[in-house]
């Protein structure tokens, strides 16, 4: 396969995944604005959503003054931000167009469609009302997408560089997304393990579709251990990190070649994170601090996708490494 | 002024099953399904971009439903004439940049070589494989009555459109199969192999076993990217820019995830000032540098070859029949569009005096840019023109206007007939041969002459009926 098509092919995937997470993110920044809260007491929900989303440096303002409305202005509808669902939908649609002969047409189809609607339901600026519907409708979109990528697909080196977009920006979303209770600052000390504290972990695990499947696994409530185990160390989760990156480790096992050197160390590269993965606790996690390790691991993870991108003959492109 | 669609009053019966079907859904209907057939393009994504507008808007060419219809008899005059051009041109190209023989013998005047962009000098002594210069050649005809044919002009370079052609069908047969049913009309599904196997059948001399095949495009901004995108896919061939190529050892190699491949037909949709710019525009990043070197060593073919621009200049054109005559020692089948040249005193004089009457083109402009038609011009157009032309008459040539054949459209008002004329698309390999269809172009407006979709023209289903179908 030509380099630029499996770059396009694994920008495309990536972009359409990180939409997917611009949407959650918002959703999220949404629900947690709804908790009560006390008098007199600023809560900063949209600050953190600005700086996990990592568009702290695009945002227009000092995020500490980040409110729904620009949050939502700069996450959706901004050109200048790269990371906007706007901007997302653009990047995937264009890689998507300069790769059409290695896609079918179910899935340029489903990219192409889905541009074209969001567009026009941005047309007239952004409706508060219909803000859910609209982060829905992203989300389904999503889901659209994937599943002509599933169905209609060959499974093989294309299918490998679109898996292996989708799950590179799935680990890095799931980092992120967890990052945020980081940076929401509790009104005292004591409200650590407290109510609102339970509430906004209960907000973070629905952004990521996991707040019925909690229950299901640890069969308790919820609590910080247990989000952490489920989002970070859980195999059994589509948005784990150790899914995730089991999934970047296997299609790299496939994609690369015996005979080439760089591609052999790209593979002992990722077979040592991911054992690393496979090894570590949640109390280990703890020890380190959760927005330390996962400030590693998103280091960790953007460099191994330069690799990635050098050892393929796509040279890498913006790859935020700020928390 | 012929319709193609009756024989005098009468309906020809070419058409009986057209007419049948046109009666039984009325326009209203067929209106409603032509908004079907259109979101069916868009959603296929044919669309194309109009340079001069300057924005990226993906737009769509106009297509209008009713087919347009060939019967065996009329075809094979257009084949057999297409084909015989596209070997005359390609001995010509040939002949240009070998022994010049039909300079030689007074043929052709040395002078069309003179400030020439067309001409490139660095081709002289070059020999393709096969001596095929022009793999694919679109040849545009026009008719003026039931036995009359004209070639308008000659595209020798990198001719586009094939992509309606075969996207027109698919949506006819896809929006309304029972007008196919029975076999009624020659499928144009071979094109993909036909071209496929002329690239192979044209590797390179150094190239052992199966060629490796491509397809370069400047890339998704172009206006013709769709039609890229279609071919290499229609191929099954990889859909190349400049920046995934480079030149080692006079070899051309892509670059893949698994390391270098070497390339050995190169179907190239660029024009050639940007193929190499060791050679030409020296600031091309569409091409790639070395290409003319690799193809001299006989380690790649382009397809097109460079240069091939020579044969289809406007200047040129008037020569064409005696390349047929020098060439092949034949009559032309299909004859030339009387043209005047205004780089012959006489025959400026001549337009001048009738420029009201007259088609005036710019000899090197395409597109129905910067051209005068006359008989739907106002005194002060004509009169502006003028001024052009005496600036420099050799820019130009002039034609008589023809009445164009016409065949019917679908509007709002009903059928009405608007002027059309035809590109089929000539591939040679080994052998030289046609598919049994081309592109029809329609002039939208009512009593317009100019058929090109930078121009807001449309385009047609274009049917040639199987042999027992003609006759019946």
């Amino acid at each position: 396969m030509l380099s630029r098509t499996a770059e396009g092919l694994f920008w495309m995937s990536r972009y359409v995944e990180r939409m997917d997470f611009m949407a959650r993110l918002l959703d999220a920044g949404r629900r947690l604005d709804s908790l009560p809260r006390r008098d007199g007491i600023p809560l900063n929900e949209w600050t953190s959503i600005v700086v996990a989303s990592g568009s702290s440096d695009t945002f227009p303002s000092d995020p500490k003054s980040a409110d729904a409305l620009s949050v939502c202005e700069h996450l959706i509808r901004d050109t200048s931000n790269p990371s906007s669902i706007v901007s997302c939908i653009d990047a995937a649609r264009f890689n998507a167009k300069a790769v059409r002969t290695s896609l079918t047409a179910e899935v340029w189809e489903a990219i192409n469609q889905t541009q074209a609607e969001l567009k026009q339901d941005l047309a007239n600026g952004l409706d508060r009302k219909h803000l859910t519907q609209f982060l829905d409708k992203v989300r389904s979109r999503t889901i659209l997408i994937g599943g002509a990528i599933t169905e209609t697909m060959l499974r093989n080196d294309r299918h490998g560089f679109v898996q292996l977009g989708k799950w590179f920006e799935r680990a890095d979303s799931t980092a992120r997304l967890l990052d945020v209770k980081y940076h929401i600052l509790l009104p005292r000390v004591s409200d650590v393990g407290g109510g609102l504290d339970y509430l906004q972990w209960l907000q973070i695990l629905r952004a990521a579709n996991s707040a019925g499947a909690f229950r299901q696994i640890y069969g308790r409530n919820l609590d910080a251990e247990g989000v952490v185990d489920l989002l970070v160390l859980n195999s059994d989760s589509p948005r784990s990190l150790r899914t995730a990156l089991s999934h970047v480790y296997g299609e790299i096992l496939t994609l690369a070649s015996d005979h080439d050197h760089r591609h052999r160390d790209l593979v002992h590269r990722l077979r040592a994170n991911y054992t690393q993965l496979m090894d570590l606790s949640v109390p280990d996690i703890f020890a380190e601090g959760l927005h330390e390790w996962l400030t590693k691991f998103i280091v960790e993870l953007n460099g191994t996708a330069i690799e990635t991108a050098n050892v393929f003959g796509f040279g890498a492109k913006e790859v935020s490494e700020s928390l | 002024m012929y319709n193609e669609m009756f024989r005098q009053s009468d309906l020809r019966k070419e058409y009986s099953v057209i007419d049948a079907w046109l009666r039984k859904h009325g326009p209203e209907a067929l209106l409603e399904r032509q908004a079907e057939a259109e979101a069916l393009f868009r959603k296929i994504g044919i669309t194309f971009a109009v340079y001069s507008e300057g924005d990226d808007t993906d737009r769509l060419i106009p297509f209008d439903m009713v087919p347009r219809v060939f019967n065996n008899a009329e075809w094979s005059i257009v084949e057999t004439g297409s084909v015989q051009r596209a070997k005359a041109l390609n001995c010509f190209i040939a002949d240009i940049y070998g022994d010049r023989k039909i300079i030689n013998e007074g043929i052709v005047p040395a002078e069309i070589l003179e400030n020439n962009p067309a001409y490139l000098k660095e081709m002289n002594g070059y020999r393709p494989p096969n001596d095929i210069w022009s793999h694919i050649i679109g040849v545009d005809i026009v008719r003026t009555d039931e036995d009359t044919f004209f070639v308008l002009e000659d595209n020798c370079r990198t001719p586009s459109g094939i992509s309606y052609v075969l996207q027109n069908r698919e949506v006819m047969t896809r929006i309304f199969p029972e007008l196919f049913e029975g076999g009624l009309v020659r499928p144009v599904d071979g094109y993909g192999e036909h071209l496929a196997t002329a690239m192979q059948e044209s590797a390179p001399v150094n190239c052992k076993g199966e060629p490796t095949l491509a397809l370069l495009t400047p890339g998704q901004f172009n206006s013709a990217y769709y039609e890229h995108y279609f071919l290499a896919d229609l191929m099954g061939i990889e859909l190349v820019e400049g920046s995934d190529l480079f030149v080692a050892d006079d070899k051309v190699f892509m670059r893949t995830t698994k390391g270098p491949k070497q390339i050995d037909v190169l179907y190239r949709r660029i024009d050639d000032e940007f193929l190499d710019p060791e050679v030409f525009q020296k600031d091309s990043v569409l091409g790639v540098a070395g290409l003319m070197r690799a193809m001299k060593a006989g380690n790649v073919t382009v397809i097109n070859a460079p240069g091939t621009g020579i044969a289809d200049d406007k200047s040129i054109y008037t020569y064409v029949p005696d390349m047929i005559r020098f060439y092949l020692d034949e009559e032309p089948i299909i004859p030339n569009v009387p043209t005047y040249c205004c780089e012959r005193e006489e025959d400026y004089a001549y337009v001048r005096a009738n420029l009201a009457d007259l088609v005036v083109k710019e000899v090197h402009g395409s597109g129905g840019y910067g051209m005068l038609v006359g008989p739907t011009s106002t005194q002060q157009e004509i009169d502006d023109f003028a001024l052009k032309l005496a600036a420099n008459p050799r820019n130009y040539i002039a034609q008589p206007t023809l009445a164009l054949s016409t065949s019917p459209i679908l509007t709002t008002d009903g059928m009405s007939p608007r002027h059309v004329d035809l590109r089929p698309y000539v591939i040679s390999g080994k052998t030289t041969s046609l598919i049994p269809s081309g592109l029809s172009r329609v002039a939208l407006r009512e009593g317009s002459l100019i058929v090109n979709s930078s121009q807001g023209g449309g385009v047609k289903d274009t049917w040639v009926l199987t042999e027992g179908n003609s006759n019946a």
